[in-house]
Order: structure tokens, then sequence, then C-alpha cells
């Protein structure tokens, strides 16, 4: 059991235009304590990051009308504490200058590991944490 | 002529000089200047005058005195005052009457008039002669060629206006002179004129020689020289004709000869003259090359070009039917049996008034053209499936990322289960036991597990993981039955199929990359089965899917929204009509004449390898179709391409010059 031991669980926001890889995710970080919100386009990634003070972003990179790094920019505007992740098919071409310079934490593979990606994710908000 | 007085009788002279025959002509007149106008006039070969006429006898006898036919005079009677008069006046005869007057006349006539007749044809030889000489005066003058004529010792006797202006001598100049002071050394020895003169001086026949020399303008000429006796006393003639341009032209024909059979034997290609039975003339060394044989002069083209089918008999055609090919792709079988495609272009080979003589072609070899062909083809359709394949494998990664996810969960929900199920398995054996305490305990147990794996949750969120999986792993069936239905049959011969299917299957497997952007609409008409190469008709398809595609996207841009594709089919007339539409960026009206080009591309580096249109381009070519373009920038582009259900690949011919 790796139950929280704050009261206050870290609110993770994930992005994906598929509801099922959303839907597989959750399930992925049933157990690891997070509140988890999904939105299904960046326009309502970028709703919900207005209202509600998010601790991480894992965003899919290949989205209809928004790239996933062009999300997190804007996510980084919004809620600059906020970690940023990335989900990418490695079907497309995601420049490393940009990913640096929006301070991204990770690139994640789609299809992911399940054990990586709750590390990543255990590692990244240890940072914010300390950061 | 009988000259007469009016009234007079004439019949007595008249009848005697009919005794001459019915050839002889007798033309009464009455007055000397009748006569004398007729008598000028010539024809008349002698004129009788009566001395009746008095004055008029003196007027005619005067009249005719110098020149013109003779006059005899008739007097009634004879004295020789009147013969001695009429002589002194320049009669030619005085015949008096008498009994003989008839016989005397008559004889008297007849001598007069063939002495008359002899004098005036001694004078036609002589005005002949006259204008010959003219005649020869003007030659000489006039002829192109230096003329000398030399006496028996070499002297010069005379010479032609030619030849003082060919070697500068004033004709008065070169009286007398021997013709070597006349004459350039380097002339005299080129050709050895002097023995040429000596020999012509010892025979009767003409001698001939070349004679070359620097003429008095500095410049070499050459001459034909030609001499000949002229009689028995020695004369000798000697023509000196300019053939310097004459040469010239030869030899310029002969430089022009060679150049031309210089150009012919280098050329890049090969070259086959045949005569109208199909039989080679002339071949280059290209055409021995290919050929694969020497020595081809004479054999029939039959051994390597083909006869039948006829579409592919196009020298046999050219030479039966006199149409021309231009750029026809044709197999030629060599000596060795080996096969090779060459680009051939045949025309009829006529003669100045059109008479056909038999046929010229000129080809290539293509083997090494279609090797780069295939290659290019290749790598175009590696890029534009690499482009596809990167589309295709995000729509399989993403059922794939949460497939895989839901695995692993899946796995811990059975290990959560498998727990529970230890739980219940030690309920069953406790209640077995019937020792209730134990029952109690193994049931809170579980009830305990249950509670903490949250199992009502796992349960439902076990049966909706597989189900979602299920879900994602049909997609993955449909995806990959699409590809599998897109490249189903890569036939390398031509086979009937349906458009209609090709189109559908590519847009089926280009809208998994696009659909998150892209309406596709489809309107799909009613289609002949077309004799074609399906696999190259999908890759023209998936090239102008995929570009209408990124024109979408590309005006798109960041904003999102969505782009519109519409792909139709229709029959119109012998043809098969599809276009692809979209409401993309659009052309600009500069690219718009490169965009078939090979290697043009607005693309990035990386994106697009330039060949993607030109590559349809020719697919569309070989099919006998065409392919056209209409685009508005910002507005969206049109592409056409029309494919006639004959086919073309068989080459047609073109109209005649």
């Amino acid at each position: 059991m790796s139950a929280p031991s704050t009261p206050q669980p870290r609110v993770v926001l994930v992005v994906d235009d598929e509801a099922r890889i959303l839907s597989a995710l959750r399930r992925t970080l049933r157990r690891e304590g997070y509140e988890i919100l999904t939105a299904e386009t960046p326009a309502e990634a970028l709703r919900i990051l207005e209202e509600r003070a998010v601790d991480l972003i894992l965003s899919d990179q290949k989205m209809p009308g928004m790239s996933g790094l062009e999300l997190l920019a804007r996510a980084a505007e919004r809620r600059p504490a906020a970690a940023r992740l990335l989900i990418t098919g490695w079907t497309e071409e995601v420049p490393q200058r940009e990913l640096e310079a929006l301070g991204v934490r990770a690139l994640l593979p789609k299809p992911w590991d399940d054990g990586e990606l709750k590390r990543t994710l255990r590692q990244a908000l240890g940072a914010w944490r300390q950061g | 002529m009988v000259a007469s007085p009016p009234g007079h009788d004439a019949e007595p002279t008249l009848a005697a000089l009919r005794r001459l025959g019915r050839e002889m002509e007798l033309v009464p007149v009455q007055d000397a200047a009748r006569c004398l106008a007729e008598a000028r006039n010539g024809g008349v070969d002698l004129v009788v005058a009566d001395r009746a006429l008095g004055a008029e006898t003196d007027r005619i006898l005067e009249g005719l005195r110098s020149e013109g036919p003779p006059v005899v005079v008739v007097a009634g009677e004879a004295s020789d005052e009147v013969a001695l008069d009429a002589f002194r006046r320049g009669a030619a005869d005085c015949v008096a009457a008498s009994d003989d007057f008839p016989r005397v006349l008559a004889i008297v006539a007849l001598e007069q008039i063939r002495r008359w007749r002899a004098v005036r044809e001694r004078g036609a030889v002589e005005r002949r002669l006259r204008t010959l000489e003219r005649l020869n005066d003007v030659i000489v003058e006039a002829i192109p060629a230096a003329l000398a004529v030399l006496d028996a010792e070499g002297h010069v006797v005379g010479v032609n206006p030619e030849f003082s202006r060919a070697f500068d001598v004033p004709p008065e100049a070169a009286q007398g002179q021997p013709l070597e002071r006349l004459l350039p050394q380097d002339l005299l020895e080129s050709a050895g004129l002097i023995g040429l003169l000596a020999k012509a001086a010892l025979q009767r026949s003409v001698e001939a020689r070349v004679a070359r020399g620097v003429g008095p303008d500095g410049e070499l000429r050459a001459f034909d020289a030609r001499a000949r006796r002229l009689g028995e006393d020695g004369r000798l003639l000697l023509v000196l004709a300019d053939v310097t341009e004459r040469e010239r032209l030869a030899k310029r024909i002969a430089d022009l000869q060679r150049y031309t059979e210089n150009i012919i034997q280098n050329l890049n290609s090969a070259l086959l003259v045949v005569d109208l039975e199909g039989r080679i003339t002339f071949a280059n060394a290209m055409a021995e090359r290919i050929l694969g044989a020497t020595r081809l002069r004479g054999h029939s083209v039959g051994e390597w070009f083909p006869s039948t089918p006829r579409e592919s008999a196009l020298l046999l055609r050219t030479l039966e039917e006199g149409v021309r090919f231009r750029g026809a792709e044709a197999t030629i079988t060599r000596a060795d049996g080996q096969l090779l495609p060459i680009g051939v272009s045949c025309a009829p080979l006529v003669d100045a008034d059109g008479s056909k003589l038999g046929a010229v072609a000129v080809f290539q070899d293509l083997s090494e053209i279609k090797e780069l062909q295939r290659h290019v083809l290749q790598a175009e359709k590696m890029a534009s499936i690499g482009q596809l394949a990167a589309g295709v494998a995000h729509e399989i990664n993403n059922p794939m990322g949460f497939i895989h996810a839901n695995l692993f969960q899946m796995a811990e929900y059975l290990q959560d289960l498998r727990r529970l199920w230890d739980r219940a398995e030690a309920l069953r054996r406790a209640a077995g036991e019937g020792d209730p305490e134990r029952v109690r305990a193994a049931a809170a147990a579980l009830a305990e597990l249950a509670s903490e794996v949250d199992a009502d949750y796992v349960l439902a969120d076990f049966a909706k993981a597989v189900r979602e999986s299920q879900e994602g792993s049909e997609r993955i069936r449909h995806i990959v039955q699409d590809l599998r239905h897109f490249s189903r049959h890569d036939p390398s011969e031509r086979t009937l199929s349906d458009v209609n299917e090709c189109l559908d299957s590519t847009a089926n497997i280009v809208w998994t990359m696009m659909k998150h952007s892209v309406v596709l609409e489809k309107h799909y008409g009613q289609l002949p089965r077309l004799r074609c190469y399906p696999m190259q008709l999908k890759q023209v398809f998936m090239n102008l899917l995929v570009n209408a595609y990124q024109a979408i996207e590309e005006k798109r841009g960041p904003q999102g929204g969505h782009g519109r594709v519409r792909v139709a089919t229709q029959r119109r007339g012998d043809t098969v009509v599809v276009t692809v539409s979209d409401d993309g960026i659009g052309i600009p009206p500069e690219n718009l004449s490169r965009i078939f080009d090979p290697f043009f591309t607005t693309k990035e580096v990386g994106m697009g390898t330039g060949l993607g249109l030109s590559t349809c381009f020719s697919i569309v070519e070989r099919h006998g179709g065409a392919i056209r373009v209409e685009s508005q920038p910002g507005a969206g582009s049109t592409f056409e391409v029309v494919l006639p259900l004959a086919g073309g690949e068989e080459p047609r011919p073109e109209p005649g010059p």
C-alpha cells in the first residue's frame, strides 16, 4: 500500500484526445493517491487549469487543434509551478530544444510501461515539492 | 515574173515560160514599181520584162541592176541596138520574137534561173560563215576559260580576254611570247604544261591535267588544263579553265560528308536506315552496339525489331503506312536472345521528289533508364509509405497504449481477485469443518480484504478494462485489415481492376492519419473495370490524398478546425475520371507549372522527396492518361486524373510533319 501520507492529495491533470487512454491512465494511477482530472481536448484542459491548482500535467503530444507541447507552453503561463510531462507515440518529431525551453520534466513513450510511468510521476512531484 | 504593158498580149511569153514546168510560178505585173517591189521582196528567181513597156523596162533594169534577180528582156523585133541597149542597162539576156521564141526563151530563162540560184546559195553560205565567225569571236571572248593559241615553236599567237585577266597579260603583250614568260612558274611545273603541249602536238586527242599555281591576286588557284593540236600546221590550243571554286565546293561537300558521318557515328543514339524491303542500308556504331552485331548492312531489321504484334511493329508500320513515331517504347531481341527496352523514333525516308526510299530509326537503350525509373518509383513509394506508416503507427499506438496499460492493471486486479479467492476458499473449508467461530473469522477476513481491494470496483473495472481492450484490439484489427486491403495485390502485369475499390482502400488507409482534422467526402460513380496497374494507381491516389491532407494541415495551423477532402469518380466518355479536391492552402500560380517536375518541392527538407507528383505524372502517363490541377491560393486545389479505358502503353503514331 502506498497511500498518501498528506491529507491533501496531489492534483494530476491528464490530457488525451482518446478517452480510452484517459481511462487506462486513471486505472494505472488508481493506487497512487492522486486526484486525477482528465480532459479530452487541449481547450478543456486549459479551462480546468483556470479553475484548479494542478500539480502535474501529463499530456499526449498528438492531438487535433493543438499539440501537447503547445498545450504545456500555455499551461506554463497559467500554472508555472506545475510539473509538465509529455507522452508521445514517436510518430512525430518533438524538438528537444523546445522541450528543454519549456522545462518539460519527461517524455514518456506510448505505449508506456506502468512502473516507469508511476515512478516518473512520483519523481516529478517530488522534485516539484523540493523546488 | 512577167512584166508587160496593159493591153499587150503577154500570152506568147507566158506560154513559153509555162514550158518550164508547173513548179514555176508565173506572176504577171504591168508596171515597174510593182515589179521592183515584188522582186526586192525576195522569192523571185527571174524577171521577164517586155520591151514594149518602154521607159518602165529601163526602170526595172535600173532598179535590179546591182542586186536582185536577173532580168531578161523580150523584144518584138530583133535588132542589135535594142539588144545592146538592154545589155548596157544590165539585162541578163535579150530574146527577140521569132519562130523559135518559146524554145529560146525557155532555155534562157532556165539558164538564168539556175545561175541566180547558185549565186544566191553562195551568198547564204558566206553569210553562215560570217555568223559562225562572229559566234566564235563571242565564245572566245565570253568563255570563262583562258585560251591561248600557240604556234609550232611554242610562241603565243593569240589569247582571249579571260587569259589576259587571269594571268594579268594584255593581249598585245602576249603576242609572240613563249608561254613560259606568260604563266607563273609553279603553274607550269605543277602539271608539266610544257610536256602536256609537246604531247598534244604529237596526237589528235585532247590532253588534260590539273595545274595549280598562285595567281596574280596571290591566291592559289587550280586549273583544268587541256591542250589540243589545231591542225596540220602545228598550232596548239591551250585551254585553262579555273576550277578553284569547283574544287573548293567539292572539298566542302566532302568535308560536310565527313562531318555528318562523324556526328552520326559518334552519336549517343543508334541510327539505322532501312530500304523499302526493311533491309539495313546504314547503321552507325551505336546501332551495332545496341543490336549486339557488326556488319549490319543487308540484314533485315526483322532480326531485331518485332514484326508482331502489330502495335509493336513500329518500323514496319513506318515502312508500310508512312507513319512516324517519336520516343515510342519498344523491345528488341538481340542476337544473343537478350531482350532490350529501347526508345525509338521512326520516320519515313523520302527523296527530294517525295518518293519513298525506306525509313530511318533512331533509338536508345532504355535499360538503364528503366532501372532508374524503377528505383525512383520504389523510393517514392517508400517515402509515401513512410508517411503513411507514421499515420498508421499513431492510430495503432493509441489502442496499443491503453491495451498495454489495461493488461498490467488487469494482472493487478487478478492478483486482488486471487487473494479474495484464497480467503473464499478458507471460508469454504471452515464451513466444511462446521466450526462457527472459524467460519465467522474467515468471513470477516474475506469481507476485510474485499473492502481493502475495493472488490466491487475491481470487478466492475476489470470488466470495463476487458471491454475497452477488446474494442482497442478491434480497432487495431481494422487498421491492419485496411492496410492489407490497400496493399493486397501488386501484379506486375496490367489487370482489370475496380478504380473505385483502389481509391476507397487508399482513402481508408490515409484517412486513419487525417481523421482528426479532415472530413472526407466520397462520391463514387458507376465505373467499368479498367485495365491498369492497381498498386500504381493506389500510389497516385495516396500521393494526392497525403498532399491534400498536408495542404489542409498547413492552412489550419495551430488554430485547429476541420478541412474537407472530397474524392470522386465518374465515367466521362471513354475515360474514367478521378478527382481529389481539398480546401487547403492552395498552390501559388507561379508553382502550378512546376509541381509535376521531378524534385520540385515546397515542403521542408525531409518532408517530401519532390518526386510525389512527378511519379503520379509518369504513372498516369504510363496508363495513357492525363493529370491536371486547378488551384486557388488559400481556397484549395483540385487534382483530376483522367484514365482512358483503352489504356495507353502501345505507342501511337504522331501526325506527319
